[in-house]
């Protein structure tokens, strides 16, 4: 069967020769096309340039959102960033697909700083692997109860002392 | 040097005029996993909904598949969509297949959107706003979501 619609999103972060982020997103799909880039501080996790072009849109109206992206600069990557991006970016007067690619960006970025400290977690194994879990939430107490993982009754969270 | 890198794709069937099937897939450098969802027109409803964790993070991770089921009975036109979604199927279970999740599910309005579209050459076809603007009579919870939807007599 020939499918009706397709998306493709490929979102990237890539480490900077001076210690900044770089995230990109695009997206290409039956009906549109468009592509964001930003740049973002280390360690303050600060947007500080952000591009965006519509490639490719049903409606031309849609590129006319394009200079809204500009009001991420200055945004921190971190709690609450999604409400603010899509009351900026998003709603009757924006884009939401620009918004979402924002939002893509950023994502690249919290998983970027995710991967190294789970590597060596996940070279171990069995109770081993549980208890390097569960020193890593305790570090993160903001992970509590943000997946199944780490709800209440999980043996990863079983005895940790989070902090206030 | 890459840091981090996350590829999803979705594509759509059609196998009935009122049915959505949407195949996605999310691939990065941490998690790998697949969902298929089957939406109903003109409710737009998600009437089935399965998926597969290839790669997780913890052995915990697995548990979430079934909490997958708590997304059969939303409605797609319903405006905490997002909300729901990310707190019954995402905090719930997990957050990378409530995200995978969501990309089906605006794939599926997307491709209603236009699926009528007869192709500015056809002779007699609307223009585009026209045909937009016809459009939200079907899906009218698209109305003033975007610039390009938004109308001023609203």
């Amino acid at each position: 069967m020939i499918l009706s619609y397709v998306r493709n999103k490929h979102a990237t972060a890539l480490d900077g020769p001076d210690g900044t982020v770089m995230a990109r997103a695009l997206v290409e799909e039956t009906s549109f096309a468009a592509r964001v880039e930003m740049l973002v501080s280390v360690p303050g996790l600060e947007i500080t340039s952000v591009e965006a072009a519509v490639d490719r849109c049903f409606a031309g109206r849609c590129r006319d959102a394009v200079p809204l992206v500009k009001k991420a600069v200055g945004l921190r990557v971190g709690p609450g960033i999604i409400k603010l991006v899509n009351g900026e970016m998003g709603g009757t007067g924006g884009c939401s697909r620009l918004a979402d690619l924002i939002l893509e960006c950023c994502e690249q970025v919290i998983l970027r700083f995710t991967v190294d400290p789970l590597k060596p977690i996940m070279e171990k194994q069995g109770e081993e692997m549980v208890e390097a879990y569960k020193e890593f939430l305790a570090r993160n107490p903001r992970l509590v109860n943000s997946c199944i993982a780490f709800a209440e009754g999980s043996p990863l969270r079983e005895g940790v002392e989070l902090e206030e | 040097m890459l840091g981090f890198s996350r590829t999803k794709w979705v594509g759509v069937e059609r196998p009935g005029e009122n049915v959505y099937l949407a195949h996605g897939i999310l691939e990065d450098l941490i998690y790998g996993m697949e969902i298929d969802v089957r939406v109903e027109a003109p409710e737009f409803k998600i009437t089935a909904v399965e998926g597969r964790m290839r790669r997780t993070t913890t052995p915990e991770c697995p548990k979430a598949v079934p909490v997958l089921q708590n997304a059969v009975g939303l409605r797609l036109g319903t405006p905490d969509l997002v909300s729901t979604v990310n707190r019954k199927v995402g905090r719930e279970g997990c957050r990378h297949f409530a995200n995978l999740l969501l990309e089906c599910c605006d794939a599926v309005i997307r491709c209603a959107l236009f699926d009528k579209w007869p192709g500015a050459d056809e002779s007699g076809a609307p223009s585009r706003e026209e045909y937009l603007r016809g459009q939200l009579k079907d899906m009218p919870f698209l109305k003033n979501s975007c610039l390009a939807f938004h109308t001023p007599d609203s």
